[in-house]
């Protein structure tokens, strides 16, 4: 039985009781005790370690909402306007133009055998100064493979002319998402369904295994243990038997990184299947790998023009967004995974998408009181003050899309939202001192996953432009820091487990080089992450 | 290549009755091979004398056709299909009652091996009207019915006020209705004509009749297209092979379901037979062109 002692510049412990510390003792994988070397030493011999002698630790970072599938789309080029850090550590440098992204996937292509098609993926042209991306761009790249490039939203994709020819795309083609220039002529650019139905198409059917096997997982792990993650999620998971092999054999892993917790996607088949298949899987819990999770998907995207918005709906008159559990199904589903005791996570992103989420809550609750369900509402960027009084009352958790303001916080305020409803999107502050339990999320690969950026913009909200967007809804950085560790942590139910240092938890820590408390707000995202600790674990991220 | 298979969408409201007609097609397919995509199997009533291999997310009958369920991706439900070895004469798939059935449909557009038949809706007479009211789901019931090319008018019995109705719809929809009891409405008129063009041997029922043409000479365009796009309430589904007089070298494929008129060119004519089309539809339709078959 041997004890480790980390001495640290600073231990910030999310123990109000004591929460800071210079020193925490580990035993086991799990934390003895958090203190001074001296008090430390009282539990018997220990073995000092110093070298995070320098270092700030923290809890280990929870992502309560991310998508292993950030994994799957490492596989292939990242085109992304923003720098990106890759599971290998390396940073992907953001592409500042068109020309770039051609000329990086032109080098890419020659690389590629014959007969196979190029993917690429987190494109993003809404920096370009309104140049969109056109067939001409994309065929320079290639005109013999295949060549799908997706963009960042996951809801969009560039195809060049082979892909178009294969599905006789022209313009007498009149398919809603394909996008026509003036002399209405297709321009490569492909929308919604049709965007996903190419890619998949170029792709070939066996890109959704690829998409979530053994090795994808693994990627995923690695680019959330870069950012200082210990715990994270996979949000919405059909969980078919091969990927649920692949989580199995990775977490059986000593050097898999984090621990995962998939969420079954709930309309993937019916609810009583859906109960059966869940309790099954929880016989395979391990130490790593968590199944207690279901995720409903209510609404769409804002940004993507899909989400259920309450009257008035979008600033810009654009008709009010899709359902994809809708109203009426909800409380079939709900009710079921609820009964059976499992924590439901609801993706809605329009207040009014909220508005059925809470409802569909309540009516459970009725027909079947259960206390301390923590069913939680994610996204809610549109959550007004009287549906987080709602929430509270319900019991219901928020994890809030704080990224958001940052990547599209500018579209919002000038064509979706508008300003009023955009400076109190993802209202943070609001939750708090409503008493919801909150969270916040990058959603990855929506948006890199980084728990110390995630903090960031709910302190700053800062937008890509540098507008503040709602002076009122920022966040003190503890709080922050909180949202991130603990307040994930009780999202998932693993509160008493992770989430703060204190005696009897799981040693995952966030080792960082710079104390987040101390640097100035607007600095918090450049905290250096050092690396983790995993259950004892030491995990050194490599160095960029 | 092989020809493409039609492929028809059914949408509508939770409700509204998708699952009684899909049972009533899998229960009468006789002899055609239909691949039915749908949310549920457990909503389905499929006989179970009638189930041959029952394998987790596919249900194959033993008169040739399968059921698949849709899960979480249609996209990759719908590929998955496409590879298996089975060949099938027809594909249907069930749109969840809160989807844009036209959307779906967009699917057999881009996809190759799958030609876009019809968006039938299934419209609820005894709710509709509420429904459309609804204020979070009644943009979704419209959009429905503004998406459909033939609409099922169904539980017409349990409807209050009919002709109200009938104009309410006309309004919203300039698709022809069926209207119909307990989704009973002949299943040539929705899935209509086999893979050859000819009409099904089931005999028409009520006021239901086909009629098939076949003229020697080229066609005028205007002509046809007159007598498909004036009778819409008439003529619900037409399908031919048709050698038009001002493109006489070209052979024209005419698919006409519901509302919607999909003339596409098929390649050069080179057929001794000439233009062939098989109409079906509600009542005697009067074209100004030559009769030369009735069935
Ligand atoms: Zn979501
Ligand atoms: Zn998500």
């Amino acid at each position: 039985m041997t004890t480790t002692v980390y001495s640290a510049r600073r231990i910030i412990t999310m123990n109000p009781n004591r929460p800071f510390a210079s020193h925490v003792a580990v035993r086991d994988g799990r934390i003895l005790g958090a203190g001074s070397l001296e008090e430390l030493k009282g539990w018997g011999k220990v073995d000092l370690d110093t070298r995070f002698a320098d270092k700030v630790i923290l809890p280990g970072f929870v992502e309560g909402h991310s998508h292993a599938f950030e994994g799957g789309v490492w596989k292939f080029p990242y085109v992304g306007y923003f720098d990106r850090t890759s599971p290998e550590g390396k940073c992907a440098a953001g592409l500042k133009s068109i020309d770039e992204v051609v000329a990086a996937l032109q080098a890419h292509e020659k690389t590629l055998p014959k007969g196979t098609s190029l993917l690429a993926w987190g494109f993003d042209p809404i920096y370009f100064g309104g140049r969109r991306m056109g067939l001409a761009d994309v065929d320079r790249i290639s005109t013999e493979r295949p060549v799908v490039i997706v963009h960042s939203n996951f809801h969009v994709a560039n195809a060049n002319t082979p892909v178009l020819a294969k599905a006789g795309i022209t313009r007498t083609t009149n398919v809603h998402g394909i996008v026509k220039d003036a002399a209405g002529e297709p321009t490569g650019e492909l929308q919604e369904m049709a965007a996903k139905y190419m890619a998949y198409r170029a792709a070939g059917v066996e890109i959704a295994a690829v998409l979530s096997d053994e090795q994808a997982v693994w990627r995923f792990a690695r680019v959330a243990q870069l950012a200082g993650v210990t715990t994270a999620t996979d949000l919405h998971n059909e969980l078919p038997e091969s990927t649920v092999e692949g989580y199995l054999k990775a977490t059986g892993s000593d050097d898999f990184p984090i621990r995962l917790l998939p969420a079954f996607a709930a309309t993937s088949v019916p609810p009583t299947d859906g109960v059966a298949r869940l309790q099954a899987l929880v016989k395979k819990n391990n130490d790593k790998l968590r199944f207690q999770l279901v995720k409903i998907v209510t609404d769409g995207s804002i940004q993507g023009l899909s989400a259920r918005m309450r009257w008035p709906g979008y600033y810009d008159g654009t008709p009010n967004g899709v359902w994809n559990v809708g109203p009426d199904d909800i409380d079939r589903i709900l009710l079921a995974y609820h009964r059976a005791g499992f924590q439901v996570h609801i993706h809605t992103n329009g207040d009014e998408a909220s508005e059925v989420g809470i409802e569909a809550v309540e009516r459970a609750l009725a027909a079947a009181p259960r206390w301390d369900h923590r069913h939680t509402l994610q996204h809610a960027q549109m959550a007004d003050a009287g549906q987080f009084r709602r929430m509270k009352a319900l019991g219901i958790c928020a994890n809030l899309f704080a990224n958001h303001l940052y990547y599209w916080g500018d579209i919002h305020y000038a064509r979706t939202l508008g300003p009023e409803r955009a400076e109190r999107m993802d209202a943070c502050a609001t939750a708090l001192a409503t008493g919801v339990p909150l969270a916040i999320h990058c959603d990855a690969p929506v948006t890199p996953i980084g728990p110390l950026f995630t903090a960031w913009c709910a302190v700053n909200r800062l937008t890509a432009s540098g507008r503040t967007l709602g002076e009122a809804e920022k966040i003190p950085v503890a709080d922050a820091l909180r949202a991130i560790t603990l307040g994930a942590a009780y999202t998932l139910k693993l509160d008493e487990e992770l989430g703060s240092i204190d005696v009897g938890k799981r040693a995952d820590f966030a080792i960082l080089d710079d104390d987040p408390l101390s640097v100035p707000p607007e600095k918090l995202k450049d905290v250096g992450v050092w690396g983790t600790v995993l259950g004892g674990k030491v995990f050194e991220a490599p160095k960029a | 290549m092989s020809e493409p298979i039609p492929f028809t969408v059914i949408g509508g409201f939770l409700g509204a009755g998708k699952t009684t007609l899909l049972n009533r097609l899998l229960g009468g397919a006789e002899g055609r091979r239909f691949a039915v995509l749908v949310n549920d199997f457990g909503a389905l009533d499929i006989d179970g004398g009638l189930v041959a291999v029952h394998g987790g997310d596919t249900i194959a009958l033993a008169n040739g056709c399968l059921c698949c369920t849709i899960g979480d991706s249609l996209v990759t439900t719908l590929l998955g299909l496409l590879e298996r070895p089975e060949r099938f004469d027809h594909i249907v798939v069930e749109a969840s009652g809160v989807a844009d059935p036209g959307r779906i449909a967009d699917l057999a557009v881009l996809e190759p091996r799958l030609s876009r038949d019809g968006v039938i809706v299934v419209v609820d007479a005894a709710e509709v009207r509420a429904r459309a009211t609804d204020r979070r789901t009644g943009d979704t019931v419209l959009r429905q019915l503004k998406a459909a090319d033939l609409l099922v008018l169904n539980k017409i019995d349990l409807a209050e006020e009919l002709p109200a109705l009938r104009d309410w719809l006309g309004v919203q929809s300039t698709a022809p209705t069926l209207e119909a009891r307990h989704g009973d409405v002949p299943l040539d008129l929705l899935f209509g004509l086999d893979r050859a063009g000819a009409s099904g041997h089931s005999s028409p029922v009520d006021a239901f009749a086909s009629w098939s043409y076949q003229w020697s000479e080229p066609v005028e365009r205007a002509d046809l297209l007159a007598m498909l796009r004036e009778a819409p309430g008439e003529v619900l589904r037409a399908k031919g092979i048709v050698r038009f007089a001002d493109t006489p070298d070209r052979r024209s494929v005419v698919h006409l379901v519901g509302r919607r008129l999909d003339i596409s060119d098929e390649g050069p004519w080179g057929d001794t037979a000439g233009s062939r089309l098989v109409m079906l539809g509600l009542r005697p339709v009067l074209g100004s062109l030559p009769r030369e078959t009735t069935t």
